[in-house]
């Protein structure tokens, strides 16, 4: 296995992926964070921190615009959201503007496996009556998939098991078989850019297939290729992804997430 | 003036062996623990739960052998991993499923709640969970043109169960500040009969004083018991936290059947009231989850 951080000392690979999701936050954008979510919120925190200072964040889909948030073993707990501006009825205030197409544009999301063409499975391995592993459910990103959304997936722990070709389970759609099949349905939206703890793809225009575009710094091709389930398409300009800025990493180390939370499920 | 105040036992004789039982939970936050046990207590079976996010609760009652489905969208204790007796109950094919999206879920409860055959969400369009047999939900189009949309059936539990801050004899219940979760303000909305669990039984004039905090009427309420800290593992804001290393001892003991039912056997069936559960987790332990404002 390649190391992935050529040199720890300046950042870790939890920081990479964080800083490269903090970069897909726009100042006039709103966003709303799911369970166990420490990536996305350490992302929003950092974006709100730096480029983003108006950023409305819905902490824990519970509390709007916190303004000192605390960071625990929950991503949906009071201390996230105490400091709120507003406290959120969920059924009718928080899915009221989630769909409103104007709002909540971005929405960012792991799932237990992920496929060539974005769709997301956290239901079931195996068959859905009588599966082999029963998975805690895909809750709000069975919705989500499905609207006008902009889906940022991330992988903490890219392999062929996580990264496959088909996914056992549709629990939240992407591109479902690609070449336009997802917009067939009247569906606009969804996955844009998966950020793994390897690389960063996004999905070819036509196929919509999963296109790998940079690479993390010290992350060879043939690694990424191996730890993949499926053959992705490879961008003609293959890159590499920014690291973060020291006052990035600094920001996340002594303020954000000093216990280092957002570090779970990577390897 | 009749009095709906009872004990947890009065209380879940309200549910019959084979109800839909509604569950308010989050995944650490706010399930009405004290009523979870007397179910368990009672040995209530066969019942079908109706559950956002699942959580401890749910794998009590898998544990307990009083499941026969679930409907959900999550089953999750989120930290603290899968319900781990309900997933293994779920794969050995002891407890049958249906999945929702949390829109479809809303809507299924949403429609009864307004007298409704049905609602639509958009969400679920495309997924596999439209395509497992469930009869509870159809692709329709949209009449007026708009394309095609998830008819959620309408979902009226027999019975709803949750937990509040503070409720009067008469059965009219009151929140804190707070954000409002589906669970607690839809949930009985849709349901048959709803059983309120609070942590203080107060004067009608109290709740007469802050009359937005007042969530249900004494006319939507069935029972009322009293319970402080009924919430306990799971957390109630602003007052307390969820017991971290109560979840942690949890988890560690779900992982196989003996030991679950053990664990019950300890916190669940042993502590003959509510009181004798407080005294056997501690004063001190309790204490130490108050949160400090």
């Amino acid at each position: 296995m390649t190391t992935l951080v050529p040199d720890p000392a300046d950042y870790t690979v939890d920081e990479l992926v964080v800083s490269r999701m903090a970069a897909e936050f726009r100042n006039d954008d709103q966003v709303l964070n799911g369970l166990s979510s420490f990536v996305p919120v350490c992302a929003i925190e950092l974006a709100r921190r730096t480029h983003a200072p108006d950023l409305a964040w819905v902490a824990g889909g519970s509390g709007v615009d916190p303004s000192s948030p605390r960071l625990t073993a929950s991503t949906f707990e009071w201390p996230m959201w105490d400091s709120a501006l507003m406290y959120v009825d969920v059924a009718d205030e928080l899915w009221d503007w989630v769909s409103d197409v104007r709002r909540f544009r971005t929405f960012c999301v792991g799932a237990a496996q992920l496929d060539a063409f974005g769709n997301a499975n956290s239901s079931v391995i195996g068959d859905f009556h009588q599966p082999r592993v029963r998975l805690p459910g895909s809750a709000g990103l069975a919705d989500m998939g499905s609207l006008s959304k902009r889906l940022i997936y991330f992988v903490p722990d890219h392999s062929p098991r996580s990264l496959v070709e088909r996914v056992d389970f549709r629990s939240a759609i992407g591109y479902l078989d690609g070449h336009g099949e997802r917009a067939q349905l009247g569906l606009a939206g969804g996955p844009e850019i998966v950020i793994t703890n390897l690389a960063v793809f996004d999905f070819e225009p036509t196929s919509q297939r999963m296109r790998l575009r940079t690479l993390h710094p010290g992350v060879g091709l043939e690694d990424v290729l191996d730890a993949t389930g499926f053959e992705p398409v490879v961008a003609a300009d293959l890159g590499e992804t920014p690291p973060p800025s020291s006052a990035e990493v600094s920001l996340l180390r002594t303020t954000i997430d000093p216990h280092g939370y957002r570090k779970r499920g990577f390897r | 003036m009749s009095s709906k105040v009872m004990s947890a036992e009065d209380a879940v004789g309200l549910i019959r062996d084979g109800d839909v039982v509604g569950l308010q939970s989050g995944p650490t936050q706010c399930a009405p623990m004290s009523l979870v046990r007397a179910v368990i207590a009672a040995g209530l079976r066969n019942l079908q739960v109706v559950s956002l996010s699942g959580s401890m609760a749910l794998d009590w009652l898998a544990t307990a052998g009083a499941l026969d489905r679930a409907t959900f969208a999550a089953a999750t204790m989120e930290s603290h991993g899968m319900c781990q007796r309900f997933r293994r109950a779920v794969e050995a094919g002891d407890i049958t499923v249906e999945e929702l999206s949390e829109t479809a879920l809303l809507a299924r409860l949403g429609a009864a709640a307004r007298g409704l055959p049905f609602l639509p969400t958009r969400g679920m369009l495309g997924t596999d969970l439209l395509k497992v047999g469930n009869p509870n939900v159809a692709v329709i189009e949209d009449p007026f043109g708009g394309g095609p949309v998830v008819a959620c059936k309408a979902l009226r539990p027999d019975v709803a169960i949750l937990h509040a801050h503070r409720g009067d004899v008469r059965g009219n219940i009151a929140v804190e500040h707070g954000p409002r979760h589906p669970m607690t303000v839809l949930l009985p909305r849709a349901s048959q009969r709803v059983v309120v669990s609070v942590e203080e039984i107060v004067d009608t004039e109290q709740l007469r004083r802050t009359p937005q905090q007042t969530i249900l009427p004494s006319f939507a309420v069935d029972a009322v018991v009293e319970a402080p800290n009924g919430a306990h593992p799971t957390s109630l804001f602003p007052v307390y936290d969820y017991d971290t290393a109560f979840f942690e001892s949890w988890t560690a003991a779900a992982s196989d059947q003996a030991s679950a039912a053990e664990f019950l056997a300890r916190w669940v069936i042993s502590p003959a009231s509510h009181d004798d559960y407080l005294a056997l987790v501690g004063e001190r332990r309790l204490a130490d989850l108050t949160i400090g404002r």
